[in-house]
């Protein structure tokens, strides 16, 4: 029960040589392709910011409908709030690159432009810098606080803490319906600021959940190879398995919604958002970001066979998790580079933060014990059928 | 015409599963289980297998084409009209077919069930023992004509040893017709 994950040394040097890669891509990209090194600075981590608001949300999710089946996988997604400050600090150096990939920061082209200046008091340097401070504060605050709840429960026991947790889960949810959004719009849909969508942050929230949601299924089915979470049955991957299956139809019907009304509509400075992603050099991308986020899974997992088959499992997730990649490639590069490039700046960028954070998720894991043995639901986690 | 079931009676939901795989171990093979609660576990300890996701798969894919073709032939081939610069081939047939392919993917798997389980509405239900519907959970055995008294001792003392409270011979009309 008291089980703590010991690193292997193996995984902590592939990490090591992932995030020297990450360094060496990123000082290359400043110095040849400064540009590039922005946008791809900003790719990765909205990557990682959507996963550990898809992650941290799902767990909050469990608490307040008192969820027992999950119970036994609260270190996980525990674990990958411990993102949110290591973001803060890569995310950082980004306020320093606003003028190479806001449009709106550009305080000439805002002279000439009467909808930036409509939009000047939401989109200006100061108030942007203002609200990336309280978005960071409330979500390190409330996940950190969700962490420490968990850890006294394990010392004392009792209801005291679950209930705890459960409150400042409602609260989290809540504060995270607005602050998600509003980054959403802030980080990523200003790129094109003369061009908004209502439905845009709810189809990027589903996106971070789906996407998290999958992230958690993969270290579940990694750590029981390693032998250990032993209790982790093929009802616990199936339900991991709904989860996915269900966020993806999430995800495809926030996606159309967005696309079908501004195709259907077809109002110049609407469309004009996908004229560069359906036509010219991203097209194949634009398609595969569908296909592989919704086509892929909705279909794969529609068996019962597969979507409780952890090898199966293991496959469908890390596509998954490249899915996403394209994503969120697709929606900062359009606007701010104009042009498809995917080379070692890309690739190497990527690897670097995915080495970066499966340490600190390995990190937290071996910190406490791998399950939380006073959770009061737990027992429903260890006996779990359908 | 009539046919006799075994029924052994238990008053405990928690003995049913343990129940169903002592009695399955001692090669006894079990006809039904009636609980007044549905009743995790038993579905897989009893080996049943159902085809029926297979069926709503295929109602599903010929669903979405039956919709599109209809789609295709109202608006491209029978009456092409343009409205809105749209192209006649059109995006916005996605949402007829999304609906549509619930619609009758979901309608087809009802009735496949019901044709296959030979339910109906007003269908009158056959039932062994009535406290099956109040507190009681029963485990059902067929009673072979070429049963000799030694197997059915041997399927009374299974039932009694697994823990039902008590064990009866139950007859069931069958309606030759069906």
């Amino acid at each position: 029960m008291d089980q703590k994950l010991v690193i292997p040394s193996k995984f902590k040097m592939a990490s090591y040589a992932l995030m020297v890669i990450g360094v060496v891509a990123f000082i290359y990209a400043f110095a040849t392709h400064p540009e590039r090194g922005w946008a791809n600075l900003l790719i990765n981590n909205y990557y990682f910011v959507a996963l550990a608001i898809g992650a941290t949300f799902f767990g909050a999710l469990q608490y307040i409908t008192q969820s027992g089946w999950s119970s036994g996988f609260v270190r996980i997604h525990q674990g990958i709030a411990n993102f949110f400050p290591i973001l803060l600090i890569l995310m950082i150096p980004l306020l320093f690159g606003i003028h190479s990939i806001y449009h709106w920061s550009h305080h000439d082209a805002v002279a000439h432009d009467p909808i930036l200046q409509h939009k000047e008091p939401y989109l200006n340097t100061p108030f942007f810098i203002i609200r990336f401070a309280i978005y960071f504060a409330v979500w390190i605050g409330l996940t950190q606080l969700l962490r420490k709840l968990s850890f006294k429960e394990d010392l004392e026991g009792g209801l005291r803490y679950f209930e705890k947790s459960e409150f400042y889960s409602k609260v989290y949810i809540f504060s995270l319906a607005l602050t998600f959004s509003m980054a959403t719009f802030d980080w990523i849909m200003s790129i094109d600021a003369h061009w908004f969508s209502t439905i845009f942050a709810i189809r990027n929230f589903a996106m971070g959940f789906q996407h998290a949601v999958v992230l958690i299924t993969l270290v579940t089915i990694i750590l029981n190879k390693m032998g250990y979470l032993p209790f982790l049955n093929k009802y616990h991957l199936k339900d991991f398995s709904k989860y996915i299956f269900i966020l993806s139809i999430i995800w495809g019907y926030t996606w159309f919604s967005q696309y079908i009304l501004i195709w259907y509509a077809n109002i110049p400075e609407e469309t004009i958002y996908y004229v560069p992603r359906t036509q010219g050099e991203f097209t194949p991308l634009f398609y595969t970001e569908l296909a592989v986020n919704w086509l892929f899974p909705f279909l794969a997992l529609m068996s019962g066979k597969v979507s409780t088959n952890k090898n199966a499992l293991l496959i469908i997730t890390s596509i998954l998790l490249i899915g996403q990649y394209v994503d969120v490639y697709m929606q900062v590069t359009v606007g701010t580079l104009h042009h498809l490039n995917i080379g070692f700046i890309e690739i190497g960028g990527f690897l670097g933060f995915v080495g970066l954070f499966a340490y600190v998720l390995a990190w937290s894991l071996s910190r406490k014990p791998l399950v939380a043995k006073n959770h009061p639901l737990l027992n429903e986690c260890m006996e779990h059928h359908p | 015409m009539t046919k006799t079931n075994i029924i052994g009676v238990y008053e405990d939901e928690d003995q049913i599963v343990e129940a169903i795989h002592q009695i399955q171990d001692k090669g006894i093979k079990i006809k039904d289980v009636f609980t007044p609660i549905p009743l995790h576990g038993v579905f897989e300890a009893l080996k049943l297998e159902t085809r029926l996701p297979y069926a709503t798969f295929l109602y599903g894919v010929v669903g979405t084409s039956i919709t599109f073709a209809f789609l295709y032939w109202t608006s491209v081939v029978s009456y092409p009209l343009k409205f809105g610069g749209k192209p006649l081939n059109s995006l916005s047939f996605i949402i007829i077919m999304f609906v549509a392919t619930i619609l009758i993917a979901t309608f087809l798997t009802f009735m496949t069930f019901f044709i296959r389980q030979k339910l109906y509405p007003g269908k009158e239900s056959t039932v062994l023992d009535p406290r099956a519907t109040d507190d009681k959970f029963i485990i059902v055995i067929d009673k072979e004509d070429d049963m000799t008294t030694k197997d059915l001792d041997h399927i009374k003392t299974a039932l009694k040893d697994s823990g039902a409270s008590e064990v009866n011979e139950v007859e069931e009309e069958i309606n030759t017709k069906e």
